[in-house]
Order: C-alpha cells, then structure tokens, then sequence
C-alpha cells in the first residue's frame, strides 16, 4: 500500500479536501514572503539611507514590509481552503468579536495607522508625550518608541500618543528663547542694550528675521531686568541659548556693567529721639509733592 | 589662492595658510586661519588637491541649502520689464582631494572669510531658514574680494503686469554653479510670477539667446568650481526655489 503523507486529508471544504501538502505549501509561502519582505526592505534601507529621509523612508517600508505579508496571506488563503471574498463577507462579524477581544490592540493598531498618515511626530523628532521627553527613534504598529534625553527607552502605546497632547519641540523651523540680564541702577541701561545687541549680531544663529529684541521690561527691587529675546533655527537654539548668556556675562563685565546681588537697606535706630538726616530732606520732598497744599490753596 | 596644487605644497594668503606635507608614512593636510585650525592625514600617493569657491552654505553648520540676499536698496520692476542686475554673494573655499584628471574628489575642508548669519524667510510656523547676504545693487560687474565675496548677474523677469518691488531673493543650493578665474562669478534668474511669488533658479555660463547679444564683449571663459552640493547625490532636490512669501 503506497501512502503519501502530502497528499493526507486534513478536512474536507466545499471545493476541494485540504491535505497536509496544501497547509504545508501555506505555511512555505507565508515563510518564504516574510523573508522575502525583510530582505527587500532591508536592501531599500540600505539603499534609501542617503535619499530619503529617516522618517519618510520607515513610513514607506512598513507598508511596504505589512503590504506585502497581507497580500501574499489573502492569496495564499485558497491553498487552506478559505475563500477570500467569503473571509472579507465575514470579516465584518470577525471585526466585531475582534474589536471586542482585543479592544487595547486593535486601539493602537488604529491609532498607530492615523499616526503614520497624519504624521503629527516622526522618527527623529524632539517631542513630549504625557510627561516623557526626548527623541522619537521609533513608530511601530503597536507602539512609538522615545529615547529620553537621559538615554532611557521608552514605549508608549499608540493609542496613548494619539490621544493625549502632543508637543513636538522642533514642529517648526524656528524657536524663540528668552534671558533676563539683571544691572546695577548705576549702570546705563542703553549701553547694556548696545553691548547685547552686538553680541547678538555676531552669533550667527541668533536669526535676523523674526528680529531679536532686547529691552528694559522691569525695574526690580535691586536691578533693572534688560529681556533678551532671541529667536534660533530649532536645532541649534539649546547650543546659542547657553552660549550667548555666558558671553552677555563676560562682555558686560568686560565694560564695567556688574549683575548685582540682591540687595536689602536696612537702617538701624539707635536714639528715638535724633531724627536722621534723610528724613529731615523727606519733609522738603513731601511739601513739594503736596499738590493740594501748593495749587489749591 | 585658487587652483590644482600637487603635494607638497604650502599657500598662504588673506590669513588662511593651508599645507600638504609628507612626514615619511603618510601625507598632512593643515589649514590654519585665525585660531580655527585643521589638520588631516592622508593616506594615499599620487593624489591632487583642489581650492576652488563653494556653495556659501557649508560653514559654520550645514543647517540649510537657501541663500536670501537682502538689497540694501528695494528695487522697483515695471510690469513685463526685463533687466540684468549685480549683486555680490558670499564666498566658501572648499578644499578637495582627487585621483589625477579630477576622478574620485572628496571634500577635504571648507573656509570662510565671510559674514556668517541666518535668518528665516517666511512664517514661524512653515518658513524656511536661509544663510543671510546684504548686498548692493550694481549696474555694472563689481570688483569684490574673490575669497570673501562672489559676483552675480541676476537676470530679473516680471512676467505679470504690475509693477514688482524686490528686496530680496531666495537660491537653492542644489542648482548653483559657481566659475572662477581671478573673480567668482554666478549667473542666476529671477522670474516674478504675481505681486507676491517668484522663481529663482541658475544658469550655466555658457551663452544663450537674448543673453549672447548683450554679453559677448564682458565674455570670460572662467573655470567651473567643484560644488559641495553638487558632489551630493541629488535625489529629487529641486533645482529652483520657489518664493511664496513675497520678495
């Protein structure tokens, strides 16, 4: 008696008897185009890498990569007996008891589709999502991955990135940061600014459009607060912020304008009775200021 | 300062010394100029080097691959008028390494003597940064420092009917094609489309057209420079820039 065990019946369809040869030619193709998937979008990384960018480049290989394994799954699927117009006609019932099983999964499955096409963050970018800062090194399927600006890796479900706030630090090509340079009442507020302002012309990343400003925004208890306000391309303002602020330090002292200390006057009594001389000019001062005393009487 | 060199070599000039020595195993490169200092090893024998004007976009920082040249001057431009002005530009020097008959060039260093300075050309929200060149508008060729600052002849074409006011205009870098002999010299286009957008692109020295009449007399064959940007594969970069944000 010849038996073939490829040609064993495992169940019988409405078409034709599914053997262990069928199932086995199924299980080959679906091996064969996952590595055949992986080698192609290995090869158009590699080849890519230069071309396109980082972000653009993953988007387009994922698709490339779950299109492909798609497909070949569909058109495999009569191998097994499964007709797939008849799989799509169920797929509305599956979707549903799906939905309902893996409610969490097929959430950041969807979520993390919405956020390859709409794109609100992409690989590379500087972000923060629900408290975690850092760079976006991943997004997959399921989940986005950070690398925080302390080196950690983060995973965040997608369904969590697409729905809670979104802060994308370099969103724009441009950022503005802001310092606020303390000086002496002493000191000329006018060559301050000047001083800053050359400073500011000579750093080549501090932008000439949108225009920095640089002016006197508060006269505080011991110093007259100067804001300067710089606007820098957005991947280099960390680097100008911190740069620009020592050298306003070192240029101001450099012409003799000192960042003051806190300062508090305290004036001790020691007889009740002798009335200090600063008071004694305080009466002129109130006579003068008296308006009412001086015009309408 | 601009030129093949064969190693060793050494030249000097307006500051910047640059250098190729051989140490017995291996050949140095060094370039010096002010306190900035570079030095290289070069392992390799019978090659050339090359220092010839580059895209003024590479120093300090490749950030981006626009130049804005701002006008001292607003420039009014009646409607349908053509006209060809100057301008000066800012000058990189790149320094290359090649085989013999200037196969297999490789980007050595690149200098500045130039003003550095950047600024966005655009909204906050989707500008585009740019290197920053305030120039004046010549009539006539200038005569500027040709390791500081470039030449170039701006061809500005109002295709609609109202008067255009120009204070500036954008370039791309991927389409810039720089010549040298004694000066730097570019030829670029301004093609205004409506009150607020305009083209911008460049053209190849040799002559053409409506062109060949008005220059055959200021016609000097210069020397093509070896571009930063043109050593890049290109991919689909486009070669003109688009100004939407008025000019």
């Amino acid at each position: 008696m010849d038996i073939n065990l490829l040609d064993f019946v495992l169940y019988n369809t409405s078409k034709a008897p599914v053997t262990l040869g069928d199932l086995l030619k199924f299980v080959l193709i679906l091996s064969f185009s996952v590595l055949f998937s992986r080698i192609l979008t290995l090869y158009l990384r590699r080849s890519l890498k230069d071309k396109v960018s980082k972000d653009v480049g993953e988007t387009v290989l994922k698709f490339l990569y779950y299109g492909t394994l798609i497909i070949v799954f569909i058109s495999a699927l009569p191998l097994i007996g499964l007709d797939p117009s008849g799989f799509l006609l169920a797929g509305g019932v599956a979707g549903i008891v799906l939905g309902f099983a893996s409610q969490n999964i097929v959430g950041n499955l969807v979520s993390g589709f919405f956020l390859m096409v709409e794109r609100p963050i992409k690989i590379g970018d500087q972000v923060e999502i629900s408290g975690i800062s850092g760079y976006v090194t991943d997004i997959r399927i399921i989940s986005t991955l950070i690398r925080t600006y302390d080196g950690l890796l983060v995973r965040l479900p997608n369904q969590q990135v697409f729905t809670t706030n979104i802060t994308n630090i370099v969103g724009h090509p441009v950022r503005r940061f802001e310092h606020t340079i303390r000086i002496r009442y002493s000191d000329d507020a006018n060559a301050a600014i000047f001083l800053i302002k050359e400073l500011i012309d000579k750093e080549p990343f501090a932008l000439l459009n949108p225009s920095p400003s640089v002016f006197v925004n508060d006269l505080g208890d011991s110093s007259v607060n100067i804001t300067v306000r710089i606007w820098a391309p957005v991947n280099e303002w960390f680097g100008i912020k911190t740069r620009i602020l020592w050298n306003i330090k070192q240029t101001l002292e450099e012409y003799g304008i000192e960042i003051p200390l806190p300062q508090r006057i305290i004036r001790i009594q020691t007889d009740a009775k002798k009335i200090p001389e600063e008071l004694m000019s305080e009466k002129k001062i109130d006579s003068v200021l008296n308006y009412e005393e001086r015009v309408l009487a | 300062m601009y030129g093949y060199y064969d190693p060793p070599f050494s030249v000097e000039q307006e500051g910047i010394a640059i250098s190729v020595e051989n140490t017995g195993e291996h050949w140095v490169y060094r370039r010096t100029l002010g306190t900035d200092k570079v030095e290289k090893i070069i392992l390799g024998d019978g090659k050339c080097l090359i220092i010839n004007p580059v895209e003024p976009l590479n120093t300090p920082k490749e950030i981006t691959p626009n130049l804005l040249i701002e006008f001292e001057k607003t420039l009014l431009l009646a409607g349908g008028a053509k006209r060809r002005i100057f301008l000066t530009f800012p000058i990189e020097i790149g320094v290359f390494i090649s085989d013999k008959g200037d196969k297999n060039l490789q980007l050595l260093d690149v200098l500045s003597l130039a003003r550095q300075k950047f600024t966005l050309y655009g909204e906050v929200s989707n500008g585009v940064l740019c290197k920053h060149w305030k120039s004046r508008i010549y009539s006539i060729s200038p005569s500027p420092n040709p390791l500081q600052e470039g030449i170039m002849e701006l061809t500005l074409r109002n295709t609609s009917s109202d008067w255009a006011s120009i204070s500036k205009v954008v370039f791309s870098a991927y389409g810039m094609k720089l010549y040298y002999d004694g000066d730097v010299f570019m030829r670029a286009r301004m093609d205004i489309l409506n009150r607020n957008t305009a083209e911008t692109g460049f053209e190849l020295q040799h002559l053409s057209g409506e062109l060949k009449s008005s220059h055959r007399r200021d016609f000097k064959a210069r020397k093509e420079a070896f571009g930063v940007y043109s050593l890049q594969k290109l991919g689909f970069a486009p070669l003109k820039f688009y100004m939407g944000w008025g000019f």
